[in-house]
């Protein structure tokens, strides 16, 4: 780093005195920054930082929206939520969700990105394949696993019923349903997973892994307590993100079982959703949206706590 | 350099201020005339037509324009919430019947109790079923937009190849039962009939009709404690759970959306379903009749119907005027005949189904649409006009999928949730 700025001075430029001429103009530079990114932070600030302030606000109210009454009630909302078995159960639908989704994304990522990871014919193509589902919108992903895993006329069923396996419910199954969408979230968020971890794989060096295989390593040796620990920021990153993205899960709910059966795929958003657009109660539903974040927040710190142990960065 | 630059940067933050205040300025109101906004979701033929209305009605009236926003109708209220809290509501928006109880809630709704009794508008000229969903607590709060029914859709020749006769005007649940289980073959994988079970208000609407085609009611009087549990609510929920659990004649469907796939395959007999559904069934061949009845009740043939409003948002005298009449004009029978003929909606008013040829003009654009348009008459009452019904919805809609999937038995189910809804209720402030 030192370098480019020792090669600079030789070359005869001198960085100080323009700096302080600036400093002579009277304008102060942090203030043309201020000003550039106003337009940005104004926006942020206006669709960002007032519904999160408002929605605490609300929280503590009786708030429907639509009459002007908008009483305070201090800590009811926050009380109700912690006595309503709805939210318990969706607490409990959220987290084994994202007990599921998140390693199986991270396996099925990390594996095909290893597939990807060589020079073969048609790579680019396969690449892209993979992360074209990214690219589909939720609706398509929806309507093909629904027909997929349509009890009587499903492909699944049938791949069933070839293999001896006696033929399954699935979307209309309350102990089935949140395992389907966990299968149709996975194969929308593998692509993710591989862009990153692809990224990565590149960025381990070959001279170390030249150097397992000289020690005598197997190649599946060398994978394990080379590669993987390389792969740990991205891995750490990874778990991070995905978990944030699976506690709040909605967009497949809404489309393929809204919550049903039986409430047996309802999750904390979509319950949110159903107190707020179906029920009007804004108050209410600002209450579980705070409380979701508590529960990311205390998550993702954990996270990046167990995960610092496990992550090795490279400097 | 650096001051001009500084200023760009200013100018384009205030331009961004500017922009993200503003939102909509829907109100307008140029050059002496007046502007009025109108939110609606229609696409397809419904927007061409409504477009042609209203380039019409603007001719007509040269110190009026109509303007009017494309907004999906299952996420107009909480645009239009979020437009009433930011001071700049549209003059007329298209809502969901379902919500008019809340909707009365809204302060700056306009009560139109005194401008649908103006001499000329006919009041009694909308169908019941719209009056009493336009209509809380004796205020009338919107002008009906849309109106619809449930009856049953069936696959003629399904029916022939199983050697039944096709439903007539005077059947009964305990044949559409029969004729279901008939109608089912594990081999072709084809079922008698179909049943949407996500435990929505879909889910829950079909049910209602049976409940009171069994001559029982969802709540009682004053919408204070559940009424469903009963004699009749049994009958229905037991009609229901014979096909889907007994006979295994009825193919449940959680997601709602591909019950119109399989009756347009031939894999389905008959549909309860309503007329927005007959253009996705361009494949097969299918007849269209009136709800069984329970032989010995009260609640005969009747059907259950979903209407919608036009609802006017209060942006003073002269807006609320304009829009009212622009309302009444739209609503008038000759622009209630065009609309219908243009798109294959039913007519919102009684005398135009009975203006000469339209019934058969509108059977030639979408077959079988007649007999949902005369269904209309058996609509006999609309669903509790309360500020709580969403919750009592969710209750039966959970009601009777546990009993469709075989989870719990209809009587218990019945008394469960309607201890639920009396609970609902009775916690409710509003």
């Amino acid at each position: 780093m030192a370098a480019p700025a020792a090669l600079l001075r030789r070359r005869g430029t001198e960085p100080a005195p323009a700096r302080a001429r600036g400093r002579r103009a009277g304008v102060p530079e942090q203030f043309t920054g201020w000003a550039f990114v106003t337009p940005g932070a104004a926006i942020i600030l206006l669709f960002g930082a007032v519904p999160i302030v408002w929605s605490a606000v609300m929280s503590f109210q009786r708030n429907n929206l639509l009459s002007g009454s908008t009483p305070y009630v201090g800590l009811r909302n926050y009380r109700a939520l912690v006595h309503d078995p709805l939210v318990i159960q969706a607490v409990a639908h959220t987290l084994v969700y994202t007990a599921l989704f998140v390693p199986g994304t991270m396996v099925a990522g990390l594996f095909l990105a290893v597939a990807m990871n060589r020079k073969i014919r048609f790579i680019s193509l396969y690449r892209t394949a993979a992360y074209a589902t990214m690219a589909i919108s939720t609706i398509s992903e929806a309507i093909v696993f629904i027909w997929l895993f349509d009890p009587s006329y499903g492909v699944v069923n049938y791949l069933f019923s070839l293999l001896g396996i006696p033929q399954q419910q699935f979307l209309n199954n309350p102990s089935e349903a949140l395992y389907v969408i966990v299968i149709m979230t996975i194969w929308g968020w593998t692509g993710f997973a591989v862009v990153i971890y692809l990224a990565a794989l590149q960025g381990v060096p070959q001279a170390l892994l030249d150097a397992a295989a000289v020690d005598g390593a197997s190649s599946w040796t060398t994978f394990r307590r080379v590669t993987v620990p390389l792969l740990s920021p991205a891995s750490l990153f990874l778990a991070v993100w995905l978990t944030i993205n699976a506690m709040q899960l909605f967009d497949e709910v809404y489309l393929s079982t809204q919550g049903g059966p039986l409430n047996s795929t309802t999750v904390l958003v979509y319950y949110l959703y159903d107190q707020a657009f179906q029920n009007f109660n804004f108050g209410y539903a600002s209450a579980i949206a705070y409380f979701l974040f508590l529960i990311i927040l205390v998550v993702t710190a954990v996270q990046f706590r167990v995960g610092r142990r496990f992550t090795h960065y490279r400097s | 350099m650096r001051s001009h630059w500084l200023g760009v940067a200013v100018a384009s933050s205030l331009v961004a201020l500017g922009l993200a205040a503003c939102g909509s300025d829907a109100s307008g109101g140029s050059g002496g005339g007046i502007t009025i906004s109108i939110w609606e979701g229609y696409t397809g033929a419904e927007a061409k037509a409504f477009a042609h209305l209203v380039s019409v009605y603007d001719k007509a009236h040269p110190g009026t324009t109509v303007t009017s926003l494309f907004v999906n109708n299952d996420s107009s209220l909480q645009k239009v919430l979020t437009a009433v809290r930011g001071g700049s509501p549209p003059d007329i928006a298209y809502l969901y019947g379902s919500w008019a109880p809340n909707v009365a809630q809204i302060p700056q709704v306009v009560n139109l109790t005194n401008v649908v009794r103006r001499p000329g508008v006919n009041w009694p000229d909308f169908w019941v079923g719209e009056r009493d969903v336009a209509t809380v607590n004796g205020r009338v709060i919107g002008i009906p937009a849309l109106v619809d029914n449930l009856a049953v859709v069936y696959n003629k020749a399904l029916f022939a190849q199983a050697h039944l006769q096709p439903p007539s005007p005077g059947w009964t649940w305990q044949q559409f039962v029969s004729d279901a289980a008939r109608l089912t073959s594990p081999a072709r994988k084809q079922f008698g009939t179909a049943y949407v079970t996500p435990g929505s208000e879909d889910t829950v609407w079909h049910w209602e009709a049976l409940l009171w085609e069994a001559g029982g009611q969802i709540l009682a009087p004053g919408n204070k404690r559940a009424a469903f549990d009963s004699p009749a609510g049994l009958k229905a929920l037991t009609t229901l759970r014979d096909m889907a659990v007994t006979d295994h004649s009825m193919y449940l469907d959680p997601t709602d959306n591909a019950y119109t796939n399989l009756f347009n395959s031939g894999k389905v007999g008959m549909l309860v379903t309503g007329p927005w559904d007959l253009s996705a069934f361009p494949n097969v061949h299918y007849g269209v009749q009136i709800m069984p009845s329970f032989p010995g009740t009260s609640g005969g043939h009747q059907t259950i119907s979903g209407p919608d409003n036009w609802v006017i948002f209060n942006n003073g005298a002269a807006h609320t005027a304009a829009a009212e009449r622009f309302l009444l004009w739209l609503t008038a029978p000759a622009q209630v005949k065009y609309f219908s003929l243009a798109t294959g909606d039913l007519p919102i008013r009684r005398s135009v189904e009975t203006a000469p040829g339209f019934l058969t003009a509108m059977n030639k654009a979408l077959p079988g649409v007649d007999t949902f348009i005369s269904n209309l008459g058996n609509v006999r009452q609309a669903r509790p006009q309360t500020p709580d019904y969403p919750k009592v919805s969710q209750i039966l809609g959970n009601m009777i999928v546990s009993v469709l999937l075989g989870k719990s038995q209809p009587q218990a189910a019945l008394a469960g949730a309607a201890q639920q809804v009396n609970q609902a209720l009775a916690s409710s402030n509003g």
